[in-house]
């Protein structure tokens, strides 16, 4: 919006309501102009911390020469990076396992000046791996859960206390702090949360034989693993995917659902037929949203699934779905908090560090990229 | 009625609306999708009472266990001792502030040669880290040198292989030279360089003067490696030394009276000494005697899992040995009882001692950290009269039989000022050092937040051009998309280190707390935050602002207001209690964010120290988010500690329904308008 005064044309200063400038004038100049300039501050700083993680990161990732990217960077997982100066003078800079092998070649060469730095050496492929697993558990669960409740509320709520019960339960859901959700999937899903087992352990809530086998619904919680942390982080993140799923059923018009009614189709196949249907950029979007809010929480999963060394991936070494659900998995955002804070720091550590950032910034800003671009697309391409 | 009417007789209009196929009890397949989505819709509701259920499963256990600790601690003295060293303490205080005003004043002194020396340390150990490598080389190659001497002198019987052995010697000996000259050259060359000079800002300018023969000194000392100090620094630290004594001599006293003061308490500080031993003692009695029931049954419950007969005895009969008889408190006491006059014996003239000292301090000091020191005792020296007071009052009255109230044992829970964990004396958890970090950092975020994003709302929505509104508040939304934990990160290598030079300059040091001495502080983390809590007011008010009927704002234009007279006489005041629910939504979001305060923080569990003014977000500190994510994954499951950290998520998620409500509150006021 424009000022007013300026959108009319030379010729007409005739008209008696025109700005005759003077103080109020100035004074509204310099008002916007501050306004502007602390608008412009903030995109500045969110500017800075993206440069210095982006010149700091990608020399990490990317390379000058074929293939140009640092392969291992993203293939191998995080190792203890060993350095040390044979007695040559050369320097090395091996991570462990190459180290091991070094030494196995080289037996005679006399090491010195020999420093471990934990973390440092290898890839970022295991936290990467985890944190998908994670995310991807998580948008299933509260995808699940979240479209169904938006339906609900959208579909065949009648307005009354039960329904405002709900509206004000989402609304206190998504203002609970994160590291309280850590604390609750810790109390319920990881202490509590039912499995079948032939032995129930003693420290279990209370067991429920199941009828004609020897098996028991025992309450004894799933321990801290990859579905402790993703019903979690679903948990936490359903008041978002609740949002914009019933955004994206407002969206269908009104006249769908009238016509496929008076069509004589029952409540459900209006729905099914011409409701959801249309839905599915909505929840699309949503999901993609969820991603971005979830990939980089780190408070909910530290005690219900990360942990920070892992030799396999998840998929190796495994006995069933039980087994691969139940397994801890390292993640990305605490993978950075560990190379953040919990290692000494050291110039060797800070390649790890600067490039599990940028890698993790750079995936999870795509995920809000696609999101805002999905919005939009779908917005303009949809017309009713 | 069958599926397809057959003619039109059979149709009735009665039959148009009636409620057709297969049902149980009433309820059709439309119904039970219906409920399954109610079903879903309602598990919002569920979770919330869940979490409250949770969270007080874990949790409310804690204030029993914590009461009858508090119980534990009256009974075995532990609290009596206390107050004795809560008197100690605030003596400690008073006198190491005086302390420090005495060496500020002494070494004041000598200020500019202990500046000088210090920018020479700096300097060479900056020059020998950057040429750490050559050096390396060179005693390794001196090494072997040697190790091929004592060769040669090991052959010495005319052995053919001396000739070799001789070759590699003088090949070593000339690279040693050669190394010798090169890292002569180094040294010279990393003296050069700014990085040698960088000293970390510790000498402030003053070490700066006679950089020539600083210069000098280094080489001196850095190359060849040198066995003893340079003149120049030796004459440094003569000069130093000397004008130190003068000052020592000029006061010697305020040095008497500090001795004084250190030695007037120590009766009391024996007395301590005694009693916190026997109260210890007590402790361990008192505990033992409660574990005492668990510790039997499970040594009676080991026995009954062992199959071998001997085992099984052995463990019956350690079972037995366990005694339960109540420990004969008053007994275990009387030490303590009969230390009351003792007490009041140490304490009179302990009183009228230091009253005589704080007179005896000196008045004028030619300092100024000298001088802000003498008032910082003194002030101190006002708390010590405080606890002496209370002292004389609740240590004749103490008993330890009577029984911990509940609202005490709350109110240290809420208003403990400690939060100590696994200590051998006592276990405290107090909210208080927590609750203030938490508060403190919220408040700084939200200053430097709330401004920023109620502008940029107001420009964005009110005077952008369009097209620029297309762009910027997408932009500004994205960075809520930032991971927190990537902004902690940054926070640690990047701001923290930004803020400390800054807070170096010179110029700047009379803003309070600068220069500051940390990199992890209240400051860091509440920028931080306020960084994260921007796109959440900012979108939140924006919202407010759109929503203002444009109506308001065309009239007030056809009143002939400008632009910005509108805005800010029509718009805002309409949109106020949106504003508020935006700012109330942001500080939820700010209280409960974990990982910048768990990284940048400082995680140091202390009261700020608040008489230093502003100056108190240059220090470190510690959140209730910080704490559940730092100790959480270290303590036993089912603890007293573990159920303490329930207990602060607990008091986290009041806080966070609390702003809840008062934002709902704000926004229904706006609603209305």
């Amino acid at each position: 919006m424009h000022d007013i005064s300026e959108e009319i044309p030379k010729h007409r200063t005739a008209n008696p309501f025109a700005s005759k400038g003077g103080a109020q004038k100035r004074k509204d100049v310099f008002t916007a102009t501050a306004l502007r300039l602390a608008t412009y501050f903030i995109l500045l700083c969110a500017g800075y911390i993206f440069v210095d993680i982006i010149i700091k990161g990608a020399p990490v990732v990317f390379k000058a020469s074929p293939p140009f990217v640092n392969i291992d960077f993203l293939t191998k997982s995080p190792e203890t990076l060993m350095t040390f100066e044979t007695s040559d003078g050369a320097e090395h800079k091996l991570d462990f396992s190459d180290y091991s092998q070094f030494k196995r070649d080289f037996p005679d060469l006399k090491i010195v000046e020999e420093h471990s730095h934990a973390f440092s050496g290898g890839g970022i492929l295991g936290p990467l791996v985890g944190t998908a697993l994670l995310t991807g558990i998580c948008i299933i669960v509260a995808l699940f859960v979240g479209l169904t409740t938006a339906i609900y509320l959208n579909e065949y709520s009648s307005k009354g206390r039960f329904m405002d019960l709900i509206r004000l339960a989402i609304m206190n859901l998504a203002g609970v702090p994160s590291v309280v959700f850590g604390l609750f999937g810790l109390g319920l899903f990881c202490l509590v949360a039912p499995v079948i087992t032939d032995a129930p352990m003693e420290s279990a809530l209370f067991t429920v034989p199941i009828l004609f086998t020897k098996s028991y619904i025992s309450f004894q919680g799933w321990g801290t693993c990859m579905l402790a942390g993703g019903f979690t982080l679903a948990v936490m993140v359903l008041p978002v995917i609740i949002a914009a799923c019933e955004e994206s059923l407002k969206a269908i018009p009104m006249g769908f659902r009238e016509a496929s009614l008076a069509l004589g189709a029952t409540k459900w196949q209006t729905i099914a037929k011409s409701v959801l249907p249309y839905a599915f950029p909505g929840m699309l979007t949503a999901s993609v949203l969820g991603i971005t809010r979830v990939a980089g929480e780190t408070a909910p999963i530290m005690f219900t699934a990360a942990l920070s060394h892992k030799d396999k991936l998840p998929w190796q070494d495994v006995n069933g779905v039980g087994g691969f659900l139940s397994q801890s998995v390292q993640a990305m955002p605490y993978h950075i908090y560990t190379v953040a804070a919990r290692i000494p720091q050291s110039e060797y550590t800070r390649p790890m560090q600067y490039g599990s950032v940028f890698v993790f910034l750079v995936v999870v800003m795509l995920f809000a990229a696609l999101s805002v671009f999905l919005r939009i697309h779908y917005r303009k391409k949809i017309k009713w | 009625m069958s599926e397809t009417p057959t003619s039109a007789d059979s149709f009735s209009g009665r039959d148009a609306f009636k409620r057709r196929g297969f049902r149980i009890l009433g309820i059709g397949l439309q119904d039970v999708i219906r409920y399954f989505f109610g079903g879903n819709a309602s598990l919002a509701i569920v979770l919330i009472i869940l979490i409250c259920f949770f969270l007080g499963r874990e949790g409310i256990m804690f204030f029993p266990a914590h009461h009858e600790g508090l119980g534990s601690y009256r009974q075995a003295g532990q609290e009596f001792v206390d107050y004795m060293g809560e008197e100690i303490d605030a003596h400690t205080k008073f006198y190491s502030a005086a302390n420090i005003a005495y060496f500020a004043e002494v070494n004041e002194s000598s200020a500019i040669e202990d500046a000088q020396i210090a920018t020479a340390r700096a300097v060479l150990a900056n020059v020998e880290t950057i040429t750490r490598k050559s050096w390396n080389l060179l005693e390794r190659k001196i090494e072997e040198e040697v190790g091929l001497a004592k060769k040669v002198a090991g052959l010495a019987e005319g052995s053919p292989e001396i000739p070799e052995v001789q070759q590699m010697l003088e090949t070593r000996r000339s690279e040693i030279e050669k190394l010798r000259v090169t890292l002569r050259a180094e040294v010279e060359a990393a003296l050069e360089s700014p990085d040698a000079w960088s000293t970390g800002g510790s000498d402030r300018g003053v070490g700066l003067t006679n950089i020539e023969k600083i210069r000098e000194a280094v080489l001196f000392e850095a190359f060849p490696k040198a066995k003893e100090e340079h003149p120049f620094l030796l004459e440094l630290k003569a000069a130093s030394k000397t004008k130190k004594a003068d000052t020592a001599a000029r006061l010697i006293a305020f040095k008497t009276t500090l001795t004084e003061i250190q030695s007037a308490v120590k009766p009391l500080r024996t007395l301590h000494g005694e009693l916190r031993k026997h109260a210890t003692e007590n402790r361990a009695v008192i505990n033992s005697f409660k574990s005492a029931p668990q510790r039997r049954a499970a040594l009676l419950a080991g026995a009954e899992n062992v199959d071998d007969p001997a085992e099984k005895a052995k463990l019956q009969a350690e079972a037995d040995e366990v005694v339960i008889t109540e420990p004969d408190l008053v007994a275990m006491n009387a030490p303590l009882y009969a230390a009351v006059s003792k007490y009041a014996e140490v304490s009179l003239p302990l009183k009228a001692e230091m009253e005589r000292l704080l007179q005896a301090l000196p008045s004028t000091v030619s300092t100024e950290s000298a001088r802000e020191n003498l008032d910082r005792s003194r002030s101190a020296y006002g708390s010590f009269k405080g606890v002496q007071k209370a002292n004389r009052d609740r240590i004749p009255s103490w008993r330890h039989d009577l029984p911990v109230s509940w609202i005490k044992s709350f109110s240290a829970f809420l208003f403990g000022k400690q939060w100590i964990t696994n200590s051998s004396w006592h276990d405290f958890y107090g909210l208080l050092p927590l609750l203030t970090g938490s508060l403190m950092i919220s408040v700084i975020a939200l200053i430097v937040a709330v401004p920023f994003s109620i502008a940029a709302a107001i420009y964005v929505n009110q005077l952008a051009p369009r097209r620029e509104q297309e762009i910027v508040k997408p932009a500004i939304e994205f960075i809520g998309a930032i991971p927190s934990v990537v902004l902690g990160f940054f926070g640690i290598l990047v701001l923290g280190e930004m803020l400390r030079e800054v807070s170096q300059v010179e110029w700047l040091s009379w803003v309070p707390g600068f220069p500051m001495a940390e990199r992890l502080t209240i400051l860091n983390a509440g920028l931080l935050l306020a960084f994260m809590a921007v796109p959440t007011i900012f979108t939140l008010t924006e919202d407010a602002l759109e929503n203002v009927p444009s109506a308001f704002a065309e009239n007030s234009f056809a009143m002939g207001a400008s632009r910005l007279q509108t805005v800010f006489r029509v718009v805002l005041p309409t949109a106020a209690s949106g504003l508020i629910a935006a700012v109330l939504l942001g500080f939820g979001r700010i209280i409960g964010e974990t990982m910048v305060v768990l990284l940048v923080a400082g995680n140091k569990i202390k009261i700020p120290d608040f008489s230093e003014g502003f100056g108190v977000v240059t220090q470190p500190t510690h959140t209730m988010t910080g704490i559940i994510a730092q100790e959480l994954g270290e303590v036993d499951g089912g603890s007293l500690h573990w159920r303490a950290l329930f207990i602060v998520g607990m008091v986290l998620f009041v806080i966070a329904l609390l702003v809840n409500y008062a934002a709902q509150q704000a926004l229904k006021r706006f609603q209305k308008v």
